[in-house]
């Protein structure tokens, strides 16, 4: 963690960032999978026959690519690539609410903590520290038995999860920027503390917390996987990526398509995130040394 | 599976009898033979079979609170008085006979009870088993201080007096035809082990129990298994086995892929999913059984809903209900279709029920004829009352998942709207379950203890908890007429009397379809051919009710 | 120094207090309870499920359980598992061999490999190798474990036949060899997300040493590119490396999870889960304490050693 304090602030060149992003090869190819993934499922369903939700016993367990469906049936018999897509919208919904919030919460508590310091820090950086000494499976577990997991709660659930990073890391930026000429000028320009946090601070970690952002997609899509993988995630017979790998398992040795399906998909969606975000790590690191 | 609903069904006066504990022990006789070879037997146990169960039996006193899989190692740790046979009858175990009306264990009116007990038992530390530990166990059950797993029966027992080492009395406060099936699932426990013991919730049976079974407890590797040793003073005939493991493999998958690769023997509890039974049947060197199970699937109501206050939405929603798809598709056929609680297997079984029909037109009429409208979402409304409503079971169940959502999809066809809101099991069953909290469920329950047909538990309109009463009866269930009739039953002793109080039980509650019937459980069974004496009985819950017999050669 | 630890100290306790408390009321307060279980037991009627409830204390107000439970925890009384009756203690004792065999081989591949690769990658900094590994680090981030897994045992365990699909060893054998054969899928399955996060940070390590001076003069010196590397750069690099080791403590709890989950494993991650399907309060509240802990420890630890091992990192 204190790697990532060190780094020395330059003004933020939107457009070098910009043409550093751009020239990495690895950002793009994510970009260009999350963007094909993201219409595949937005149009997808447009073009295929198929309801997601309609069940056809007779048309159980059909291979890929037999009678008309690409990536075969589940055990219901509903087409899986209508289901895939459809669970795609859900699952990048998820992925994208939680990053909204879980940015807003972390970007809030550590400005306010960066910016005061002292004792306001010292309280929130403990609470920052407790949420990150639970195994976040536990909290998620723990709070799923309470809520009726819909993608709503979830999103939340996940969002409690996954806002310490970026508040550590925006506390870190504030800190090292609080002292800085231009903060003391607008303080004796009778600036507002809230002014000075949210106007003058905060748009100085933004590189950061677009990176944090990013990664916080992918890591959602992650964990709406694994909560839903081990049952307590968003509930059948709304298809979500992770809830169409559970029970899966069962079906292992007879019809590996279930399994194999959704999973490539996930890793996709995840890996094109974690792609685009090493990219712009590395476009807003102004001492980046990448190729 | 039919050839026992047939010999169950032409049981005789006397026969039938002895379920209640109540008449003479001629059928006892065939059961016994064989039994004299036991001890001979016991010098030359060898063998070890691995059984395994998808859940981990962790609650070793039989008499606390626990669940269907911790029986699975109780039948061998420990011994109850007498038990069931597949055909429902007793056969002593710790008794020296199962007491009836005619050898004088039970007196004409059933309040007074007389049990004589084997001689020469003792207990796995060598402590001879007396009548005080018997005494000792059914007083536990009702120790203001001990988690007793029930009181059902026990309250009435009064006045236990040990009249030798091998005999005692007592009397019943109120006469109870189910007691002698309440009994058959009490093990006994040594008292010797709670002397001195200020909590008796923890004694050594917690963590090393200590039976007269023919199995003794050797050691438990937590979450993975537990090995038990012939016990060579075993009082009955067997065990045959040096060693049995009990194997604990939470995910059905990879315990099928064991029993397939051979890793282990017998695979119990959850079994082989219907799945994978084409397969299964095909695996050399294994045997591959459907056996029936006490167990009922039903789509329970929350009676106390709106929704299903009148009986023609009840019967409409049956009618939507396409049990054939969901037996034949998504169980592959392995359970049977019932339209009762009450196993087929059981002398009280009627069997003159109306069948079940698969209609969505007629469902469709007799809702319009109801005066249920549909609206502009195709959801029918009455009186302000959205014919709409949620679904609960245990999230994680697959094919109870399946069907649920198969279900959905055929009870939209008569505009009843059904969500789906499934929830992990602490839940689930917690006070969403026993206070009535629901709208609908998916369960399968057994409402019986062994054979006895009593379901007071259940279907008696005092015991909703949600309505402040004390027993089961989730779906709030209310029809004056069963609970006189399950007043009747339960003070009966005459099994023709009995069975006609039952009949009718049964074909009220599918009239009233306080929940709509499914199926009766049958589960696959598998062992490899080598191994003797797995068979199903539907009296008791777990497979090793009859371990003792098991062999490998 | 002794301050600091003494402060650091202090700090934790009162962070283990919060969590502790969090923990207890996201419990308690869930629906459900450690008796629903029984409820679809034959004789389980809300009567008798009220006595036990009242017997084992659990109608009481949420803090008064919370409260009893610390005073108990405070001399050392973890409990009693709600499920078999055994202290929480054992119970955990008794599955911890199983995740610290599987951790520990787990780690062990990471950290030679993972490093490995790091080095290896820094030294060829922009060559193929590189490259290669830095889309593997990436892309072995992006899978979900779980499914990794699966596919593992499709492929190995249904398919090949090659090795079991799950569970730590056969009954009746428990050779070395046949414990190897069970801890390879889930070792390896494990590691991947490891080897990736060790390799990637070792990589970054081993850069900022390499262009650090004394890296430089020892080459001038004409010391073997070898010695350099060992006696230097490894040294070096190990700093940034303990901090990690330090955080990736708390991992032993939440990483096997869903690894053990799917192979059947039977350690802490599957007893987690088990008891929190079972609402074992006491049991899951004692993972809760040690993993709480782990963490703790483990960043403190972190810190000390890298304050000892680099004298330019001041405590303060």
């Amino acid at each position: 963690m204190t790697t990532l304090a060190t780094n020395t602030k330059q003004p933020f060149i939107k457009s070098r960032a910009l043409r550093r992003f751009l020239s990495h090869r690895l950002a793009l190819i994510g970009l260009v999978m999350v963007l094909s993934l993201t219409a595949a499922c937005f149009i997808g369903p447009y073009l295929l026959p198929y309801d997601e939700l309609h069940i056809d016993l007779l048309a159980r367990f059909a291979p890929p690519g037999t009678g008309g469906h690409i990536f075969g049936t589940d055990p219901l018999g509903r087409d899986i690539a209508a289901r895939l897509f459809h669970a795609g919208q859900i699952s990048m919904a998820v992925g994208f609410a939680v990053m909204v919030i879980a940015t807003c919460i972390g970007s809030v508590v550590g400005v306010v903590s960066g910016y005061y310091g002292g004792k306001v820090s010292a309280v929130l950086m403990r609470i920052v520290d407790a949420f990150l000494s639970f195994p976040s499976v536990f909290l998620l577990l723990a709070l799923a038995a309470f809520i009726q997991p819909g993608p709503v709660m979830i999103a939340l659930i996940i969002s409690a999860t996954s806002w310490m990073e970026v508040a550590r890391i925006v506390e870190a930026e504030v800190k090292s920027l609080r002292n800085q000429d231009f903060v003391q000028a607008a303080h004796m320009l009778g600036m507002s503390n809230r002014w000075i946090m949210f106007r003058e601070l905060l748009p100085n970690a933004i590189g950061p917390i677009i990176v944090a952002a990013t990664l916080t997609v992918a890591r959602a899509i992650l964990l709406e996987a694994y909560i839903s993988f081990l049952g307590y995630g968003i509930q059948p017979p709304l298809p979500s990526w992770g809830n169409m790998l559970n029970g899966a398992q069962q079906y292992l040795a007879s019809a590996p398509w279930l399994a194999i399906v959704p999973g490539v998909t996930i890793t996709i969606a995840v890996a094109g995130f974690n792609f685009i975000g090493d990219g712009l790590r590395d476009a807003f690191d102004s001492r980046s040394d990448h190729q | 599976m039919t050839d026992e609903k047939k010999k169950t069904a032409h049981l005789n006066r006397r026969q039938a009898l002895m379920m209640m504990g109540a008449a003479g022990a001629g059928l006892m006789a065939p059961l016994t033979i064989g039994r004299d070879r036991a001890f001979a037997a016991n010098a030359d146990a060898s063998g070890q079979i691995v059984l395994a169960f998808s859940q981990e039996p962790t609650v070793f006193n039989p008499l606390m609170p626990h669940i269907e899989v911790d029986e699975g190692l109780y039948y061998a740790v420990y011994d109850p008085l007498f038990d069931f046979d597949a055909e429902g009858g007793f056969f002593p175990i710790l008794a020296a006979e199962v007491p009836t009306v005619a050898n004088g264990g039970i007196s004409a009116d059933g309040l007074s009870w007389r049990v004589k007990l084997k001689e020469g038992v003792t207990w796995h530390d060598g402590t001879p088993f007396t009548a005080n530990d018997v005494k000792f166990s059914l007083e536990l059950t009702m120790d203001p201080d001990f988690r007793s797993f029930r009181s059902t029966g026990y309250k009435f027992i009064q006045d236990i007096t040990v009249v030798s080492d091998t005999e005692l009395t007592w009397t019943m406060s109120e006469p109870f035809a189910p007691m002698a099936a309440i009994l058959a699932s009490t093990y006994i426990v040594p008292k010797h082990v709670f002397d001195g013991v200020a909590d008796k919730n923890s004694t050594i049976l917690n963590t090393a129990p200590i039976g007269t079974g023919p199995f003794k407890f050797k050691n438990r590797m937590a979450g993975d298994h537990i090995e038990l040793e012939a016990n060579a003073d075993y009082h009955m005939d067997g065990p045959f086995l040096k060693t049995l493991i009990i194997k604990y493999v939470p995910d059905l998958n990879v315990m099928y892929t064991q029993f397939k690769s051979g890793d282990i023997d017998v695979i119990g509890l959850q079994y082989i999913q219907p799945d994978n039974l084409a397969e299964a049947e095909k695996l050399p060197g294994k045997v591959v059984e459907v056996a029936g199970k006490a167990t009922f699937e039903s789509l329970g109501f929350n009676m106390m809903r709106p929704q299903f206050k009148e009986k023609a939405v009840r019967q409409a929603l049956y009618m939507a209900l396409d049990k054939t798809s969901i037996i034949d598709a998504l169980y592959y056929g392995v359970p049977t279709p019932t339209e009762t609680y009450m196993p087929q297997q059981s002398y009280y079984f009627n069997e003159n029920l109306p069948k079940h029909e698969f209609n969505i037109e007629k469902a469709n009429a007799l809702l319009d004829e109801a005066g249920w409208v549909k609206g502009a979402d195709g959801v029918r409304e009455k009186d302000g009352v959205r014919l709409s409503f949620s679904n609960s079971t245990t999230a994680g169940n697959h094919l109870r998942e399946q069907a649920q959502q198969f279900i959905q999809q055929t009870f939209a066809m008569v505009g009843a709207e059904m969500t789906i809101k499934n929830l992990p099991p602490a839940v689930m069953w917690g006070d969403y379950w026993m206070n009535s909290e629901f709208d609908s469920v998916v369960v399968g329950l057994n409402t019986l203890a062994g054979a006895d047909p009593d379901t007071s538990d259940y279907f008696m309109s005092t015991m909703s908890p949600a309505l402040g009463g004390s027993g089961q009866n989730t779906f709030v269930y209310q029809n004056p007429k069963v609970d006189e009739l399950l007043v009747a039953g339960a003070q009966d002793f005459v099994p023709e009397e009995r069975k006609a109080i039952y009949e009718e039980i049964q074909a009220v509650i599918r009239e009233d379809l306080p929940f709509l019937p499914m199926f009766q459980y049958a589960v696959i069974k598998g062992w490899k051919d080598d191994v003797e004496g797995p068979a199903p009985n539907i009296n008791n819950r777990i497979d090793t009710w009859n371990v003792r017999e098991w062999t490998r050669s | 120094m002794l301050r600091y630890i003494l402060s650091r100290l202090g700090q934790s306790l009162i962070l283990l207090l919060i969590v502790s408390f969090i923990g207890f009321a996201v419990l308690t307060l869930a629906p459900g309870g450690p008796l629903s279980q029984f409820a679809l037991s034959p004789g389980m009627t809300q009567e008798q499920i009220d006595k036990i409830a009242a017997q084992m204390g659990l109608d009481r107000p949420v803090w008064i359980q919370y409260f009893d439970w610390l005073r108990h925890l405070v001399v050392g009384d973890w409990g009693t598992s709600y499920r078999d009756g055994q202290s929480v203690l054992h119970v955990i004792g008794s599955h911890l061999f199983a995740t610290l065999l599987l951790m520990g081989t787990a780690t062990v591949i990471s950290v030679t490999l993972g490093s490995s690769i790091g080095i290896y990658s820094a030294l060829k900094r922009g060559g193929t190798f590189d490259y290669a590994m830095t889309v593997f680090a990436m892309v072995a981030l992006s899978i979900p474990t779980f499914w990794f897994g699966l596919i593992a045992i499709y492929v190995f365990s249904l398919n090949l036949g090659w090795l079991p699909a799950g569970n730590m060893y056969t009954v009746g054998d428990g050779s070395l060899i046949d414990y190897l054969r069970h801890l390879i899928m889930p070792a390896m399955v494990l590691a991947l997300v490891d080897v990736a996060i060790w390799s990637r940070y070792m990589r970054t390590s081993t850069l900022n040493v390499v262009k650090q001076d004394f890296v430089r003069t020892a080459k001038a010196k004409g010391l073997t590119r070898r010695r350099v590397l060992l006696k230097h750069i490894v040294g070096n690099s190990l700093v940034p490396m303990i901090t990690l080791a330090g955080l990736q403590l708390p991992m032993v709890l939440g990483g096997a999870l869903v690894t053990e989950t799917v192979f059947t494993w039977p350690g802490m991650g599957r007893l987690f889960l088990d008891s929190l399907g079972y609402s074992d309060y006491p049991v899951v509240m004692g993972l809760l304490m040690a993993s709480a802990m782990l963490v703790l420890i483990g960043n403190l630890l972190a810190d000390l050693t890298v304050a000892l091992i680099d004298p330019r990192i001041r405590l303060d």
